[in-house]
């Protein structure tokens, strides 16, 4: 936030924060340092408050976003009691039953499936690419990691409908909709996600670090697995629980392959529905406690996203104090 | 993280996205008083094929006037011609009794019949009435009870703003709740798809959607057929309906009455799979 004055440019200290400059360092007659014009003055001070603007339109869409899902979800947690809208495994809306333990559970099992599956595949592609490839290739590999990152989920969606889904029906014998087509689709979606964070905390451990290691005799393979993963350890816990996020909010893609069962799934090859799939799904024509149930379906999401949030801050600070 | 909540909706929903700027346009034209040339038609997806091919049909002979289409399932068909965001609400169901004091005046444009359908692969060829509604309510769930190999029934539904499974339901279920573990398909192409890729699945979708993908069963020893609709023996058909807010008039009427001239009665109706009206039953 502060613009640091070099001594060159002759810049007044702007107060921080406040998005006003202090009023001792404002140019006044006769002031010996501040020779600033009172034109570059204005512009600084003008900047400074555009910035501020631009952080407020973020806060301000999370809080506006908070205040009205919450204001139309509150309803059905007074209607059929938090207890039973969380605890409750029948989602049957339409008949007036409300509880949505079986679509968190099944966007664990998905979210969850899809770190198993993407995680090592991701953290593997991110020490390619920060420790062994040689500049060519990975001038080959990181666009085409970065390109998935691109790809709109819908066509994900697509590709695991259209091809992958008759594929799976094929040798698992049912529809191919379940969490095993989920999980593939999702792990793939998570790779960029985790992989550039993953390969930032890679490249950010000191060259001393691998030189020190290689220095004590260690091969290519020790150093990565004894020194490099455990120093890069908290940057990797952050991509993964940010690739979680990602996961657990996937919408478009999941609700192509997932089957749509309000059932926990008896197997992975069966149909099931999630926490933001059955939005999707029933958005279109719920109405009344159904609209409002999926409200605060929108809550538990914003709660989960919220906790997600704060577990990358707290194993941050964590990494900092220890670190 | 925020952002994913406010991620895109389903498909049906993009189909609304782009219907609504094209209903602000109608609904502007109309405001301004000038005569109204653009008409919105909105609702169930079976009736899609019909009302779509008519809408271009008439668009030729009349070059000044647009028939808007849109697909999004009957129950909001209904409601957004109950709302007045769309001039004309197609369904595929009949309305219920809590709909019926909205207004809305039903005109009958064609007899559809809902064929239970079956990989081509799968041995079984007829189900009666009672068996068909024992699969769907999960109370058989293997294939050999009904004739078939032994293999694990897979069932395929629709979403319930569907007017093909409200119908379904009522005709052949009698109310009874579907088997929850059932897929939920939002449509009735991903229906068909899914029943023509997966050798044990069994799916309900409109006789007009039949192809040889996909193998429709006789129910009650009835194939459904035309003629089998037409003279009321084939037991799972239903009335596709427009509906309007109050009787027709005007741009509305002038396409309701095309819809149910010869031309798209005999023709489009007729290659969509449905039954006109004047040659109907009963």
């Amino acid at each position: 936030m502060t613009l640091d004055p070099k001594p060159d440019d002759r810049a007044v200290r702007l107060s921080e924060g406040s998005g006003r400059p202090n009023a001792d360092a404002a140019p006044s007659a006769g002031s010996g340092l501040s020779t600033i014009s009172r034109a570059t003055y204005f512009k600084e001070a003008a900047l400074q408050n555009l910035f501020l603007v631009c952080a407020c339109v973020a806060v301000a869409g999370v809080a506006l976003i908070f205040l009205f899902v919450g204001w139309r979800g509150w309803p059905i947690f007074a209607k059929v009691g938090l207890f039973n809208f969380l605890g409750g495994y029948v989602w049957h809306p339409t008949k007036g039953d409300f509880g949505i333990l079986t679509l968190i559970v099944n966007s664990m099992l998905a979210t969850l499936g899809a770190l198993a599956l993407g995680a090592p595949l991701a953290i593997g592609t991110a020490v390619f690419l920060s420790e062994v490839a040689n500049p060519r290739i990975r001038d080959l590999v990181r666009p085409a990691v970065e390109l998935l990152a691109g790809i709109p989920s819908v066509v994900y969606g697509f590709f695991g409908l259209v091809l992958l889904r008759p594929i799976i029906a094929k040798f698992s014998g049912g529809l191919g909709f379940g969490l095993f087509t989920v999980w593939i689709i999702l792990a793939v979606m998570i790779l960029p996600t985790i992989a550039a964070i993953s390969e930032d905390a890679l490249r950010s451990v000191p060259e001393g670090i691998r030189e020190a290691s290689y220095a004590m005799g260690a091969t290519k393979w020790q150093t990565i697995w004894r020194v490099l993963l455990p120093a890069a350890k908290i940057g990797i816990i952050d991509a993964i629980i940010l690739g979680m996020g990602r996961a657990i909010g996937e919408t478009m893609a999941v609700v192509m392959v997932a089957g749509n069962a309000p059932v926990i799934p008896n197997g992975i090859f069966a149909p099931f529905l999630t926490l933001t799939t059955v939005i999707v799904m029933d958005m279109p024509y719920a109405a009344g406690d159904h609209r409002t149930a999926l409200f605060g379906v929108a809550i538990i999401l914003f709660v989960i996203s919220m906790i997600f949030v704060a577990t990358i801050r707290i194993i941050s600070r964590f990494g900092k104090e220890v670190g | 993280m925020g952002p994913m909540s406010l991620r895109r909706s389903a498909a049906r929903v993009l189909v609304l996205a782009v219907v609504l700027p094209a209903m602000l346009v109608s609904g502007c034209s109309s405001r301004a008083g000038a005569a109204k040339t653009e008409l919105t038609v909105t609702g169930s997806t079976t009736i899609l094929p019909i009302a779509e091919v008519a809408a271009e049909m008439f668009h030729e002979q009349h070059a000044d006037l647009r028939v808007l289409v849109a697909g999004v399932g009957s129950s909001a068909g209904i409601e957004s011609v109950t709302k007045g965001t769309s001039d004309i609400g197609t369904s595929s169901r009949d309305l219920k009794p809590e709909e019926k004091s909205l207004g809305l005046v039903d005109t009958p444009i064609a007899f559809d019949a809902i064929a239970v359908i079956v990989n081509p692969s799968n041995p079984v060829r007829a189900l009666t009435t009672k068996q068909a509604a024992d699969i769907f309510e999960g109370k058989i769930t293997n294939w050999k009870d009904v004739g078939g190999s032994d293999q694990l029934i897979w069932l395929v539904n629709r979403d319930e703003a569907s007017g093909t499974r409200e119908a379904f339901s009522k005709i052949v279920l009698g109310g009874a709740p579907f088997d929850p573990k059932s897929a939920v398909l939002p449509g009735t192409g991903q229906v068909r798809s899914v029943v023509a890729d997966s050798a044990t699945s069994v799916g309900y979708i409109s006789l007009g959607f039949v192809d040889k993908s996909v193998k429709a069963v006789s129910i009650d020893g009835i194939q459904p057929t035309e003629k089998t609709v037409a003279d009321g023996t084939y037991p799972v058909s239903r009335v596709l309906h427009f509906f309007t807010k109050g009787k027709p008039s005007g741009l509305a009427k002038q396409y309701v009455d095309f819809v149910l001239s010869s031309a798209v009665q005999s023709k489009v109706v007729r290659d969509a799979g449905f039954l006109p009206v004047a040659e109907g039953r009963k």
